[in-house]
């Protein structure tokens, strides 16, 4: 056992541990050696029995949270930069316009496959460490793989199996499904999966809209049913799914995202009206910010800006408690709140002392995330607060000008550190020679014998987006012509908000980042 | 890959058959192993064959329930018999594309030298048309000699019995694969040589003589240029590898310096055989290519041999091409593709432009529409392969089409790139070996006119299909419902999944057994003895009233 001392913001529905889910006060985070939350306790109650000896780590004045969960992503395309079709003069319809622009297949599609496909490995690290470093803890949106890969760095929403062997706790789907793949679905959830579905992805009015009602009709309207996006879907169809009961589901939004493709976004208040639970996601990087904790920042701008009222309380709600309690409707346990025997995915927001928590939060950048925390273990932080967490083998990374530590292990070696040097350099190589290294990449593959789940199997990913349009078989016709950018950072900085101030069809309303992030 | 023997003698002697057999470890598979063979097999044949409803109607066979007979039986059968049962239901499919292999040899075994006919279909003379002279000890059994009889059964009636084995569709199909392959069997392929020794009775200044050879074995390996493993071209591939294998094992025999070239520059002398003669162009693509002035009639024409479409760098070939071809006269070149098994899709599909302005539609290719192939295309995995084809595959379930919607390999931009087009006129020359991306070049040649096409024989070979490796259709199943394990070593099979379909002129033709028809010509003697003469000249006729 071992505990982080600070300002707790439990988030918790315990009442044991807190009133409400706005409780913050001095107090220890109890992680027990099972990955999980052995207790909470306020600064003037008694330790737990048998933390006798255990070790506590002071982080003073910061708030202790539940790590964030960032319930809309695709992982894989996380190295890339911003994309817009460039003169492109209006927002796309609907999210079967965009991947047939020209520039989409070239910049998009062949600069992740070439990574997918030649550097996998690093591909993850690279992409989840930039997910940690804004304090995620779970994320959905992994690519396909292989073979089964609990977490690395970060829980990977749909291959999560807390060690019950089942790989349906959670289904996901990006393309439109039809009414009986539906169908299917519909029951699934009934026996208890979650069902992460892209959904009515445009503006209002559109023929997407239809996606909605398709799932309606097919039964999918269920309280494991999580559509992404949502924003096609009129008032009416919040209150028909709302009608459904007690906790009819949940919409995975991202802000960023729907303003930078559609000019539009989710009709949140109509969403949460009707009793749907609303859950942030920072979508991918061709058009979304970089982690959850960035899309917090363009959640506050939207609300702001179309007069929704939301509170600080609640972003941070929708990217802690309000996913968490999702999950735990397929999961065998909690995440996103800091409760006894809720899973100790934890995060340390730097905070002075008497600091509102919650707009603290949403205010927090790069920076300001001290401390990351995945199945009790210490995996990104402060140089000084991993040592004394005892996190090793660690590697070292720069963070918004800052050194961080990170406990990146080899894939196949969970006691030898995986450089963060080396991940780069890798993805550099394939960078430069993507012709060479994909075409190596396909004769390992194609020299494996044995059976591709094998746990020894050469790991294989695969892109979760469309293709767009692409000459059949989706590659250029000379490999050498796949250009992989350079890498995104991990962070919000100067050279992205630039992109953001001449990209998408935003209208000027994420410009206002730059107050964030000068 | 290893490297090429030191000198022609050890390459071409091989090992003898029967010492060839004798150190094969073959595995004997259990009835659990053979129920797996036999039960993918079946779900992949009747789920993912490109051409099943065809073959069911053209020749009433129904490999699905042949197979559901024979795992009935696997157990009780020998190992020998249960193989060769398996390739028997697979054969009878008549699909040089779909085969059963059930070894993983790379090898041929040879007799040295080449039967060949001409003359009329109905009435043809069957000759020896090449001797690889170093491996033969009878002065009197040389090219040109007749042949009687093949272990004493009379010619004719020995090539149909063994063409009733091979698999073409059309019977002229399957008698032109059975001399292509009578004295050249890839041993991946097909069973060994009943007999490891063969009697042939042949006549010289008109006399009866008899001579035997045995059976050896040789390794005419891979091309050096060949489409390697592992790549995107792999998935692209349009070819009768059987017949690949034999072409290497024939350029091994009778052009060793040409073979040889390829491994080793410092071995690239001048060969003795006709392509290596001194008036022909010497080219970077040896194993592909081959041109030369060819003075016919008082007039000069070029002549362009293609031997195989299997070449990895595409860009390079087609600058080959390119290059061959300003070196040639320009009023008339003819395209000879005889033999040519096939290779990578886009490799002839791109070399149309070079004879023709007019814009070039690539051949189409579909999916059987099957609960099977909509998993595999709905397969993350497999989405820059086959998402193209998935909404159709969705709709067929309501349209009850048996296809998915026909899609190019080859992307048209590709084939219309602007490339140098040769100035003068074309003919192209085919015949019952030409086949797959031979029998696509075909398709393109005659459905864009580009030039006359004749044709030796009935039509092109008739394969119409992109062709899968058993591994690569197991990749693509994976992680789906219709996933396989893996196959025992011993049990290998190649499977069309895609079925070709014409475009220009006869748009939404199938090309599987009915290949590509043209202008007929029956070759002659003095083809077969002195290098195409007639047949240059026939066609060096047609270039002059174009």
């Amino acid at each position: 056992m071992w505990a982080i001392k600070g300002r707790i913001v439990p988030m918790a529905s315990d009442a044991s541990v807190a009133a409400d889910e706005k409780a913050a006060f001095a107090g220890k985070v109890w992680i027990g050696d099972d990955g999980r939350v052995a207790a909470v306790t306020r600064a003037r109650r008694k330790d737990p029995p048998g933390s006798e000896n255990a070790l506590v780590v002071d982080v003073g004045t910061s708030l202790v949270l539940p790590g964030f969960v960032d319930l809309h992503n695709h992982l894989a395309y996380n190295t890339l930069p911003l994309w817009s079709e460039p003169g492109r003069p209006a927002p796309y319809a609907h999210h079967n316009s965009w991947p047939g622009a020209k520039s989409y297949a070239g910049e998009v599609t062949w600069p992740a496959y070439a990574l997918i496909t030649a550097a996998p490995a690093e591909l993850l690290a690279y992409v989840e460490t930039k997910a940690i470093v804004g304090g995620t803890t779970t994320i959905q949106g992994s690519p396909p793989k292989n073979r089964p890969r609990d977490g690395w760095l970060v829980r990977n929403l749909e291959d999560e199996t807390f060690g019950t062997g089942n790989a349906n706790l959670v289904y996901a789907s990006v393309l439109t499904a039809k009414p009986a793949q539906l169908a299917a679905r519909a029951n699934s959830m009934r026996a208890g999966s979650l069902f992460v579905y892209h959904c009515a992805e445009g503006k209002p009015g559109t023929i997407v809209a239809r996606e909605f009602e398709a799932a309606q009709r097919a039964g999918c309207l269920q309280n494991r049913f999580v559509a992404v996006h949502a924003t096609a879907v009129p008032k009416e169809g919040f209150a028909a799914w709302g009608g459904q009961g007690a906790a009819p589901g949940a919409i995975a939004w991202s802000p960023f995202s729907n303003l930078w493709l559609y000019g539009e976004t989710t009709d949140v208040p109509a969403a949460l009206a009707n009793g749907i639970a609303v859950c942030l996601g920072s979508d991918w990087a061709p058009s979304g910010t970089k982690h959850v904790l960035g899309e917090a920042k363009v959640a506050r701008l939207a609300s702001k800006a179309f007069g929704w009222n939301l509170a600080d309380a609640d972003i941070v709600r929708m990217m802690t408690s309000v996913p968490g309690d999702v999950l735990a409707r397929a999961w065998p346990c909690q995440v996103g709140r800091l409760q006894p025997r809720a899973v100790a995915d934890v995060v340390v927001i730097g905070a002075k002392a008497g600091a509102e928590p919650f707009g603290t939060v949403v205010d927090a950048t790069e920076r300001d995330v001290e401390l990351v925390v995945v199945d009790g273990r210490p995996r990104y932080g402060t140089k000084a607060l991993m040592k004394a967490a005892g996190a090793k083998p660690t590697t070292t990374v720069r963070v918004a000008g800052e050194q961080r530590a990170l406990a990146l292990t080899q894939p196949d070696d969970p006691a030898a550190v995986l450089k963060w040097g080396d991940v780069v350099d890798r993805l550099n190589e394939v960078r430069k020679h993507p012709k060479r290294e994909i075409e190596n990449a396909q004769a390992t593959l194609a020299a494996w014998a044995g059976r591709l789940d094998a746990d020894d199997a050469p790991l294989r990913l695969a892109l979760d987006m469309p293709t767009g349009a692409s000459p059949v078989g989706g590659l250029p016709k000379d490999l050498d012509d796949v250009t992989v950018p350079p890498l995104e950072t991990l962070a919000h900085d100067r050279a992205w908000l630039d992109a953001v101030s001449g990209g998408g069809f935003h209208g000027g309303l994420l410009d206002d980042l730059a107050r964030w992030y000068p | 890959m290893t490297e090429a023997p030191a000198t022609a003698a050890t390459a071409q002697e091989g090992v003898p058959l029967v010492d060839h057999l004798a150190q094969q470890v073959l595995n004997e598979l259990d009835g659990g192993e053979r129920a797996l063979v036999v039960d993918t097999l079946t779900d992949v044949i009747g789920g993912a064959y490109a051409h099943l409803p065809a073959k069911r109607a053209a020749y009433a066979v129904d490999p699905v329930r042949a197979l559901t007979q024979l795992r009935r039986r696997s157990g009780d059968l020998t190992d020998t018999d249960f193989h060769r049962m398996l390739a028997g239901v697979v054969t009878g499919l008549r699909d040089a594309h779909t085969r059963y292999a059930a070894r993983r040899t790379m090898t041929v075994a040879a007799l040295p030298f080449l039967v060949e006919q001409y003359g009329p279909y109905a009435s043809p003379t069957f000759i020896v048309g090449k001797v690889a002279e170093s491996m033969v000890g009878d002065r009197h059994f040389k090219k040109g000699v007749r042949i009687e009889r093949f272990n004493a059964v009379p010619i004719a009636r020995a090539v149909d019995v063994y063409a009733d084995r091979e698999t073409g569709g059309r019977p002229d199909a399957r008698r032109s694969r059975a001399l292509e392959s009578f004295t050249f069997r890839s041993l991946k392929h097909q069973p060994p040589p009943d007999e490891v020794e063969a009697v042939i009775d042949f006549v010289h200044d008109g006399k009866e003589r008899r001579v035997s050879f045995p059976w050896r074995v040789v390794d005419p390996q891979r091309a050096t240029t060949a489409v390697r493993p592992g790549t995107r071209g792999s998935a692209k591939l349009a070819v009768n590898s059987a017949a690949e294998m034999v072409r290497r094992g024939k350029m091994l025999m009778f052009s060793f310096d040409v073979w040889a070239a390829q491994f080793n520059e410092a071995k690239a002398a001048p060969s003795t055989t006709a392509r290596g003669a001194s008036d022909w162009i010497e080219t970077s693509f040896p194993d592909n290519l081959a041109a030369r002035a060819w003075e016919t009639g008082g007039r000069t024409v070029g002549y362009l041999r293609v031997w195989t479409f299997d070449v990895d760098d595409v860009d390079g070939f087609l600058a080959e091409v390119e290059r061959l071809l300003a070196l040639l006269p320009r009023d008339g070149v003819i395209v000879d593709l005889r033999g040519n098994p096939g290779g990578l899709v886009w490799a002839a599909e791109r070399m149309l432009q070079l004879f023709t302005s007019k814009p070039i539609q690539p051949t189409r290719f579909s999916l059987v529409a099957s609960p099977l192939t909509r998993s595999m295309a709905q397969s993350p995995f497999n989405r820059m392969e086959l998402e193209a084809w998935a909404p159709s595959l969705e709709d067929a379930v309501s349209t009850g089409d048996l296809y998915s919607q026909p899609l190019p390999l080859t992307d048209p931009e590709w084939c219309n790139e602007g490339r140098g087009t040769y100035p003068g006129p074309a003919v192209a020359v085919v015949d019952a070996n030409t086949y797959s991306s031979g029998d696509l070049f075909a398709a393109g040649w005659a459905d864009h006119g580009i030039g006359d096409l004749v044709t030796i024989g009935e039509a092109t070979g008739g394969g119409g299909a992109n062709v899968w490796t058993s591994s690569m259709l197991r990749d693509a199943l994976a992680g789906t419902e219709h996933a396989f394990a893996a196959l025992p070593d011993e049990a290998r099979f190649t499977l069309s999944v895609r079925r070709a379909i014409r475009s220009g002129l006869s748009d939404g033709i199938p090309i599987e057994d009915l290949g590509i028809a043209g202008v007929p010509y029956d070759l002659t003697r003095s083809d077969l003895l002195d290098g195409n003469v007639d047949l240059v000249a026939f066609c060096a006729d047609l270039l002059e009233r174009r």
